[in-house]
């Protein structure tokens, strides 16, 4: 299991050996596999979504090191109620995390986080900034998040400015370290842009009415045109709770 | 074009170097009009192989023609005293010229081979002879295997001056030993050796000759290239970036103009453009469905 690049860059100048570490949404697990690379002691990998939970445990079943199984707990859970005591990790990542989270949902993860992290704890933030006006990937995004309001009365993505994290992380007592440019331009590949298309779609189904066929054919549309974009910025924060 | 020092050589290497495996895919005529071509835009290493059908002997009346311009670099995959002797004499004769600045051990794969170019009668006593006779200059290795081979090889060669491996944004992207060129790269950059890159614009492997037959194939090249002009130029703009002292052109000569360009041009690439490319590379070829993020 590779280690991203983006990865490695947000976590080569953080302490992470004989540490105590959360994977805050462990999408597909690209910083558990970091995480343990980096010697952590112990990585929770915490998602609300099955399939992903089901993926990182697998693809960390695919590391050489026969210890990484030992040190990874992967938790099915939301993160607005971390099924962890309070002041018990040394470390967490939220990588590629805020996007996914619409202010409210930001709000109360931010300060679950803060709850089971130890004084003197790190945080790395890893996001997009908005994404470009004239970029195309933002026509697909917008069509994606129409649907997720339709459907669920929320946007599916918000692309936070590194500035506002910085402050709002703040706001929740933690001290900002350092910013880094992880990946400009992004590379939203054919991957990417067919995975966001499907998602469009999938959730176009439960919106109401004729909208929901509008808007899954406006995504295949606009994926179709798309193929692939490399545009906007991918930033990594880093924070330290004060002891 | 940028130049950089190729190790202890004493020679500074354009941050290009051609690929002369593309003259054989040429008639005499259009051969030498390639290396006009090259030279025009002041490429000062070439390098060549035996092994490339007749890239020596199209080669050779430019070479001759230019040889001051020309720092040439040639290889043999005879790993015993007699054959390394045999090859380079026969190069020697191919090309036309009285000396090869760089003589490589081409293809090193098996550590059974680093014991025999090492081994009282293996290639490389051949190659310290040439030296000392003033048939070659400079003792180089190439090879696209393991790179633990290659650090053995690095270790165990006190004469050597250059090594040439593949370096590209697929492999960087992978983490595995087995494609850790990175550290062959930081190893040699250590030791003042100098480092030569080969499969920059590799895109993939060929579809099995099932799917596509081999003489169905668009390009010349052992592995898929990258083919846009754009695309080539962020692969070199990546390996240059990776501080090699030089990146070999592609071996079809459909391909040499663009790198050509890319090279004359080349004003680095930063970090966060690098990880974007590898990124783009990983993602194409990922087993991991559905993958939002980076």
């Amino acid at each position: 299991m590779d280690v991203p690049k983006t990865v490695a860059t947000a976590l080569d100048d953080r302490s992470v050996a004989g540490k105590r570490c959360l994977e805050a949404g462990a999408g597909v697990g690209n910083a558990t596999a970091g995480l343990l690379a980096n010697g952590a002691d112990r990585v929770y990998a915490v998602t609300n979504d099955r399939d992903h939970a089901r993926t990182t445990r697998r693809r960390v079943g695919e590391v050489d090191d026969s210890t990484a199984g030992d040190r990874l707990a992967v938790l099915e859970a939301d993160l607005r109620a971390v099924p962890l005591p309070d002041d018990s990790v040394d470390v967490i990542t939220a990588h590629g995390l805020c996007n996914v989270l619409e202010p409210a949902a930001l709000s109360a993860v931010a300060k679950e986080l803060s709850r089971v992290a130890a004084p003197g704890a790190g945080l790395v933030v890893d996001d997009y900034d908005p994404i470009p006006d004239d970029a195309a990937v933002g026509d697909l995004f917008a069509v994606e998040n129409a649907a997720s309001e339709l459907a669920r009365g929320r946007p599916a993505l918000t692309f936070y400015p590194a500035a506002f994290l910085r402050r709002f992380f703040a706001g929740h007592g933690w001290a900002f370290e350092r910013e880094r440019t992880l990946l400009e331009p992004v590379p939203w590949t054919e991957s990417h842009v067919a995975a966001h298309a499907d998602r469009a779609v999938a959730v176009a189904a439960d919106c109401p009415g004729e909208s929901g066929e509008a808007l899954a054919a406006a995504a295949r549309r606009l994926a179709a045109e798309i193929e692939s974009e490399s545009v906007g910025r991918m930033y990594g924060l880093a924070f330290r709770l004060p002891v | 074009m940028e130049t950089r020092p190729l190790g202890d050589t004493g020679h500074d290497s354009t941050v290009t170097t051609f690929g002369a495996i593309a003259l054989n895919w040429l008639e005499q005529e259009g051969a030498d009009q390639l290396v006009e071509h090259v030279l025009d835009y002041g490429v000062n290493h070439f390098d060549v192989a035996p092994t490339y059908g007749d890239a020596e002997l199209k080669l050779g009346p430019k070479l001759r023609q230019h040889r001051e311009e020309i720092f040439l670099g040639c290889k043999t995959q005879e790993r015993t005293y007699e054959g390394a002797w045999r090859k380079l004499e026969r190069s020697l004769n191919r090309l036309g010229v009285e000396k090869i600045d760089l003589y490589q051990v081409h293809g090193l794969e098996y550590d059974e081979e680093l014991d025999a170019i090492t081994g009282d009668d293996g290639a490389l006593a051949a190659f310290r002879e040439a030296k000392e006779q003033g048939l070659i200059d400079h003792v180089g290795l190439t090879s696209h295997g393991d790179p633990g081979l290659i650090l053995d090889a690095l270790d165990r060669i006190d004469d050597l001056e250059s090594v040439m491996f593949p370096l590209n944004p697929v492999v960087a992207g992978k983490d595995d030993d087995e494609y850790d060129y990175e550290a062959v790269l930081a190893r040699a950059e250590a030791e003042n050796i100098g480092t030569l890159g080969i499969k920059a614009f590799a895109g993939g492997s060929w579809p099995s000759t099932d799917e596509l037959p081999e003489a169905d194939r668009p390009f010349a090249n052992w592995y898929r290239p990258v083919t846009a002009p754009d695309e080539i130029r962020e692969r070199f703009d990546f390996a240059a970036a990776q501080g090699l002292t030089s990146v070999i052109s592609a071996g079809d000569p459909k391909l040499v103009t663009m790198i050509l360009e890319a090279a004359a041009d080349y004003d680095g690439m930063d970090e966060a453009a690098q990880r974007s490319l590898v990124e783009r590379v990983r993602h194409d070829d990922s087993p991991v469905p559905e993958q939002l993020h980076h």
